[in-house]
């Protein structure tokens, strides 16, 4: 019956899935640590939402959806592993991940934009994992309030206030790349 | 509980332009007597910009998105025969992001398909037209129900156009600009800016603004005119311009095309060319221009 299927949906989830794949990565990476980890991690997560979108609701939203399949696919893993012997502690390494760039910008541009995407990575992955995750979803997936409380299982203050902490938190390790029009005229006058 | 710890949340809502009315007013009267709210939201904002500048955090590998191609091709070769339904779901998918798709029709079928379609495209002059055109007028309106349905969320909320036209600076390879916001007499308001989102239009980023009116949801589909063919309908003249008036799946489309930009303006506004353009321009300056 295609009646059981709401028009559009299938669009819906083919465009989603353009727009939020390297976010959907990202938090992958930010979750796991480890790229061949956090590919799993996405192809699984697609595998899954492809297979279940006959099950969306019409009013269903598709990326706090899609996000949601990955952090549950995560949080079993975890479980998983908790119950198994760990065998090896891995360092994290991410060299082997693709480095973001924009093909139009000049190589000083890129050295910069290069630069401060590490040194927000650094910061980032020095948060707690609480903080991290609100982080990684609200700047990098774009996720609005609700879609967090969503995502996170928890009501909307609390997204707030997590939100609150975790900025404060990183605004803290970012300090020294951060200029704000304050300290640039106090900075101007010494 | 002090008032500037009150505020705290009203900081991260400003960022996100969510704060709107009164809420707004007292908030920005509060910045006005408290420095320390006052270097608060300057840092926040500082802390959002170097956040932006790092977007993508992580670039999500090439073989990684191939592999999730050949995975939904693999589940669409898996599917019943007999669930023609979830087959058609299953080859839409398997499109992305890529040509992944092998045909699911027999190669004498296809052949005789694509001779049928030489034939037409070759001996029935502006048909090649038609179907470009068609394709744009069926992306916007499959865009607009998605939207109007609530399942293709905005992106940017905002009854500014100077807040949408900048959210769109550096996300499309055009330029998006708004009309500036004209003073429109209380209840004289026929339709207002909603929001805003970015949408793929044949692979490439194409740019969606959301009207509404006190019943109707209105959508204009933006993208740039080297990927699109606007004609068809029936043809309406204003001024320069020339508009395309069409039907399709229960909504009305008006397409044009100015300043290397194709427009598909989308909506359940029913009547003549003329009236529908004149339920939002009958307070406007132009309305002679369109009434003509």
């Amino acid at each position: 019956m295609d009646v059981i299927f709401p028009s559009g949906n299938r669009y819906i989830l083919s465009q989603t899935l353009d727009e939020v794949f390297d976010g959907l990565y990202g938090y992958a990476m930010v979750l796991s640590r480890d790229p061949t980890e956090a590919e799993d991690l996405v192809q699984e997560t697609c595998v899954r939402a492809i297979q279940a979108i006959e099950n969306l609701r019409p009013d269903g939203n598709v990326k706090s959806w899609l996000f949601t399949i990955l952090r549950n696919i995560w949080l079993n893993q975890l479980r998983q592993q908790r119950t198994a012997p760990k065998m090896v502690e891995l360092d994290v390494d991410e060299s082997s991940a693709d480095i973001a760039v924009e093909p139009s910008k000049d190589p000083h541009a890129l050295y910069v934009s290069k630069v401060e995407r590490e040194q927000v990575r650094e910061a980032i992955q020095q948060l707690s994992e609480e903080f991290r995750e609100i982080i990684v979803l609200r700047e990098y997936g774009e996720l609005s309030y609700q879609e967090l409380a969503s995502v996170l299982g928890c009501p909307a203050g609390t997204v707030m206030s997590r939100l609150g902490r975790a900025r404060s938190k990183l605004r803290s390790l970012l300090s020294g790349s951060l200029y704000t029009p304050d300290r640039q005229a106090k900075g101007a006058a010494e | 509980m002090s008032h500037c710890e009150e505020l705290a949340g009203d900081i991260l809502l400003c960022l996100d332009n969510a704060l709107t009315g009164q809420e707004l007013e007292d908030f920005r009267a509060h910045l006005a007597v408290c420095a320390n709210c006052w270097e608060r939201l300057e840092e926040e904002l500082a802390l959002s910009s170097l956040l932006r500048k790092a977007r993508p955090l992580y670039l999500a590998p090439q073989p990684l998105r191939a592999r999730v191609a050949a995975a939904a091709e693999q589940i669409s070769a898996r599917a019943p025969l007999s669930d023609r339904s979830g087959r058609t779901r299953m080859q839409k998918l398997s499109r992305w992001p890529g040509d992944f798709t092998r045909p699911a029709l027999s190669w004498k079928l296809l052949a005789a398909i694509t001779l049928v379609l030489i034939l037409t495209l070759v001996f029935i002059p502006g048909a090649l037209q038609r179907v470009r055109a068609k394709d744009y007028v069926e992306a916007a309106t499959a865009i607009h129900r998605t939207y109007r349905d609530g399942t293709l969320p905005l992106q940017c909320r905002s009854r500014s156009s100077e807040v949408v036209t900048d959210w769109f600076a550096g996300k499309t390879s055009f330029h998006v600009q708004l009309p500036t916001s004209k003073f429109v007499p209380k209840g004289k308001t026929v339709y207002w800016l909603t929001g805003a989102r970015l949408v793929s239009y044949k692979g490439k980023p194409a740019a969606l603004v959301a009207y509404e009116t006190p019943t109707e949801k209105i959508s204009l589909l933006v993208a740039s005119e080297k990927s699109v063919v606007v004609a068809g309908g029936e043809e309406v003249r204003s001024g320069n311009l020339t508009f395309h008036y069409q039907s399709e799946a229960n909504f009305e489309v008006i397409t044009w095309t100015n300043h290397g930009l194709a427009y598909a303006l989308v909506s359940s506004l029913a009547g003549s060319p003329q009236h529908s353009c004149l339920v939002c321009h009958q307070n406007m300056a132009d309305q002679k221009l369109v009434e003509h």
